[in-house]
């Protein structure tokens, strides 16, 4: 446990010592993704959604952190190749510190999210406790896609371009910039099934529309989310340190 | 105490390294997928006693490092079992862990934590380790400002604060400075006064000679000799 924190502060030291803007442009990134997604969403598409700032952001803080900490899990453990080969520090542990690394730069976002929100005069009520168990169940789906892609990263070093045109293709298949009401009746049924479009439909609810997210909804989420980490988890432990050799 | 039972580690060698996808798909429909197998170690089996020091000798490829890496749990074996009683250190490489641009304390807090140590454990024995090493001026300076011989020191007195009871050694003294050489065998005669047991792999036949009563002697990854220091070292220099 103590080891993911240190690591973590490893990285994080790592990235502001080797630049400032580098630091600054992880707290930037999300804002300028709102600006230029804003202004082609709402001005040059006219999608006519409410608020629709805080109704992108939300979801751009969220998907932020997926695509940034299923990255940088497979960077983390490339770059940590040495440690990984020469001691016995676990590929486990080096995978979670990197999750947790995004997951600081998460909060902070979410805070910046907050401060619009109330800036915007958005109100909040007791439905927005939703949001901590949504929080809970993003992490561990991103934990559960981590421990899947990583042994695939480290036996193949080309799949970080895969993963980002996978990616790529993720962004628009789920609601970030129009909602999910628009999917037609064929294919909402195995678009729900994306986890990332249910924690942000529900993270939106919470929030912006005050309303607490169905259980049952939730508790779908739930089983997709934990049927993807325990997915992760028999890949990782299975082909994890093998594939250290690998490297 | 260690204890080797038949350890063997198999490797299968592509004929050519494929790292991409593209490259493994390309190997499938050209039908190049041959792999060799690869013996790093087979048959390897020793007993060691507390309070030993072993050598281990054997040119290059001849599977030190790789008996080293099973041994320290970093890798597992082919096949074949062995037992370790106690805590086990193992230094393969004296500067892996060491982050260039974090200052000397930090990366001891950092490398300690790898090894397992207790933040608070660390904190409390940083002037141990700094004096130890003999780089307390250069505590908040950066490791990349270290020399080589000062950044081995620092790693050993690290190393020496888990307290191990098993202490594998790879290649140590290939860096490091003249003062390196007198700390590292203090600490070793100190240890095997202790119990400890030491297991040390080096090219440095004359270190060997001197400080380590039995050798291992591997050859192409098999155990060729295990006796007397100065037998196996006779019998090295035939092969």
């Amino acid at each position: 446990m103590n080891l993911i924190y240190e690591l973590s502060r490893l990285d994080f030291k790592l990235k502001y010592y080797s630049s400032f803007l580098g630091l600054l442009w992880s707290f930037l990134k999300p804002f300028m993704m709102l600006g230029i997604l804003y202004v082609v969403f709402f001005y040059f598409l006219k999608v006519g959604i409410e608020n629709y700032q805080i109704y992108l952001l939300l979801g751009i803080v969220i998907w932020n952190f997926f695509a940034d900490a299923t990255k940088d899990s497979s960077v983390s453990i490339t770059s940590k190749a040495q440690l990984l080969q020469k001691t016995r520090l676990s590929p486990l542990i080096v995978v979670l510190s990197a999750i947790v690394h995004s997951f600081w730069t998460f909060l902070i976002n979410l805070v910046i999210f907050f401060i619009f929100f109330f800036g915007f005069g958005l109100t909040l009520n007791w439905s927005v406790l939703a949001l901590l168990f949504l929080v809970l169940l993003l992490v561990l789906f991103t934990v559960g896609v981590s421990l899947i892609i990583v042994p695939i990263y480290m036996r193949f070093r080309d799949f970080g371009h895969i993963w980002d045109i996978f990616l790529q293709m993720l962004f628009w298949i789920t609601p970030l910039v129009y909602q999910y009401k628009m999917v037609p009746d064929e294919y909402i049924k195995w678009y729900l099934l994306n986890p990332l479009a249910r924690i942000i439909v529900d993270a939106r609810n919470a929030t912006i529309y005050n309303f607490f997210p169905e259980p049952k909804q939730l508790l779908i989420t739930t089983i997709i989310v934990a049927i993807v980490l325990a997915i992760g988890w028999i890949v990782f432990k299975k082909h994890g340190r093998e594939l250290v050799e690998q490297l | 105490m260690i204890e080797a039972n038949e350890l063997a580690k198999l490797y299968k060698i592509p004929h050519e390294k494929r790292t991409t996808l593209f490259e493994t798909l390309l190997g499938y429909v050209k039908n190049q997928m041959s792999y060799e197998d690869f013996y790093a170690l087979k048959n390897v089996s020793f007993s060691i006693k507390r309070g030993e020091m072993i050598g281990l000798i054997g040119k290059n490829g001849s599977g030190k490092t790789t008996l080293l890496k099973i041994l320290s749990g970093i890798v597992p074996p082919t096949s074949g079992t062995f037992q370790i009683e106690g805590r086990v250190a193992p230094l393969l490489s004296l500067t892996v862990g060491f982050h260039g641009e974090l200052t000397a304390q930090e990366n001891l807090y950092l490398y300690g934590t790898i090894l397992g140590i207790p933040r608070k454990t660390i904190k409390e024995s940083l002037d141990e380790v700094f004096a130890f090493a003999g780089v307390e001026r250069f505590r908040d300076m950066k490791l990349k400002n270290f020399s080589a011989g000062m950044t081995a020191r620092l790693a050993f007195a690290i190393m020496i604060q888990t307290n191990p009871d098993v202490l594998l050694l790879d290649e140590i003294f290939a860096v490091g400075d003249k003062d390196f050489f007198p700390q590292c065998l203090s600490i070793f005669s100190e240890y095997k006064n202790r119990g400890k047991t030491i297991l040390l792999a080096s090219h440095n036949l004359s270190i060997i000679a001197e400080h380590c009563d039995r050798t291992i002697l591997l050859h192409n990854g098999e155990l060729k000799a295990f006796g007397k220091t100065k037998e196996v070292l006779d019998y090295y220099r035939t092969l």
